[in-house]
């Protein structure tokens, strides 16, 4: 793998093209950072594309002393952040909710379920928890990674994963005893 | 069952997450076996832990790398040109006024000094009892100070719609 700051510096250079590079290493997160917030796939797509080329724009103010992707994915979570204010009042149901999770395998069946009820559980939290959450649960980002690309502090990032698990395992409880009586 | 204290559910989420000390792990272990309802919600909380763990990383589209490279030059481009354009045509328009008002100026145009009384306004005499002041207008040093003015908006127009433009094109090229 190319040095990524010697790649940086030819990009700058002039080599327009190595920037590909870049975007393939880092696409499926930013994408994945996007989807998280937006929950609409096409509208996530835009807004990812849209930070990757915010960044390349802004590739010679990028001052290196943190890391390349989390400057990245800041801009990525500014821009689909920016994108959401945008969005006028269009109201979303928990049905195109589009977090996907794997299906395939055994016990597909009940897993489906349990993803169901974790979306609906995570649809009542607020964005900033459901966030922090997602991206703690993505197991690439450290509590002070998630703080950079939130703006938040780190002690902040983990009461929110803390205080987003406790409503989760709450309203998981709830949705459960719901469908329950409804069998 | 007793609910839990803000404390407890917080070491729990620790333990599931491997962060207490070694120091307390076996003392909460030892709590969690004690009480009936720290268990239920440690099974609670280890279910949702394990549920968690399957978000997994989102792929794009198969052309979003193409896409992105093919908007790369079209983007601020488009956006920074339309602003140094505006930019620049304020600019001409704002030294086209200043010309203009210098030439006036110079041919004695605002020489005169003109005087406004206020009596002869059109507020009723029953509403003021004293007589008012006149007050005289020198129109040539209206004009200088609006030109002043004028000049102080060209040199911002010009640093933010050029210099700064220009500048930042330049780092860019020689980083």
């Amino acid at each position: 793998m190319t040095n990524e700051y010697v790649l940086i510096d030819r990009i700058l250079a002039g080599e327009q093209q190595l920037y590909a590079e870049l975007v393939n290493r880092y696409k499926s997160y930013a994408f994945t950072i996007a989807l998280k917030i937006l929950e609409i796939r096409p509208e996530a797509e835009e807004a990812a594309q849209d930070a990757f080329i915010k960044a390349y724009h802004s590739l010679a103010s990028f001052n290196r002393e943190a890391k390349f992707s989390t400057w990245l994915y800041r801009i990525a979570f500014n821009t689909a952040i920016s994108y959401k204010r945008k969005r006028k009042g269009s109201y979303q149901s928990i049905e195109n909710v589009i977090v996907e999770y794997g299906q395939e395998g055994e016990g597909m069946l009940e897993r489906t379920d349990k993803k169901k009820f974790i979306n609906l559980a995570m649809s009542k939290l607020n964005e900033a928890d459901r966030l922090a959450l997602n991206l703690y649960y993505l197991q690439e980002f450290s509590l002070e990674e998630i703080a950079d690309i939130t703006g938040m502090q780190a002690n902040t990032v983990k009461v929110r994963i803390h205080r987003a698990r406790q409503r989760l395992a709450d309203e998981l409880k709830t949705i459960l005893q719901k469908e329950a009586l409804t069998l | 069952m007793n609910k839990l204290s803000q404390e407890q559910e917080e070491k729990l989420l620790d333990y599931i997450d491997g962060n207490l000390p070694a120091s307390e792990k076996e003392h909460f272990e030892q709590a969690i076996k004690n009480s009936p309802a720290m268990r239920t919600r440690l099974e609670e909380l280890n279910t949702l832990h394990t549920s968690l763990r399957t978000i997994k990383i989102e792929q794009p589209s198969k052309n979003f790398t193409q896409q992105v490279m093919g908007k790369l030059d079209q983007y601020p481009i488009r956006s920074s040109s339309l602003l140094s354009r505006n930019g620049i045509l304020l600019l001409i328009g704002v030294l086209v006024a200043v010309g203009i008002s210098s030439l006036l100026l110079a041919g004695g145009v605002f020489d005169n000094t003109s005087s406004f009384d206020l009596n002869q306004t059109i507020i009723p005499n029953k509403y003021i009892q004293q007589s008012l002041p006149t007050i005289s207008f020198n129109g040539k040093m209206v004009v200088n100070v609006i030109i002043l003015l004028n000049l102080a908006l060209a040199f911002l127009v010009l640093d933010r719609a050029i210099l700064k433009p220009w500048f930042e094109r330049r780092t860019r090229m020689h980083v």
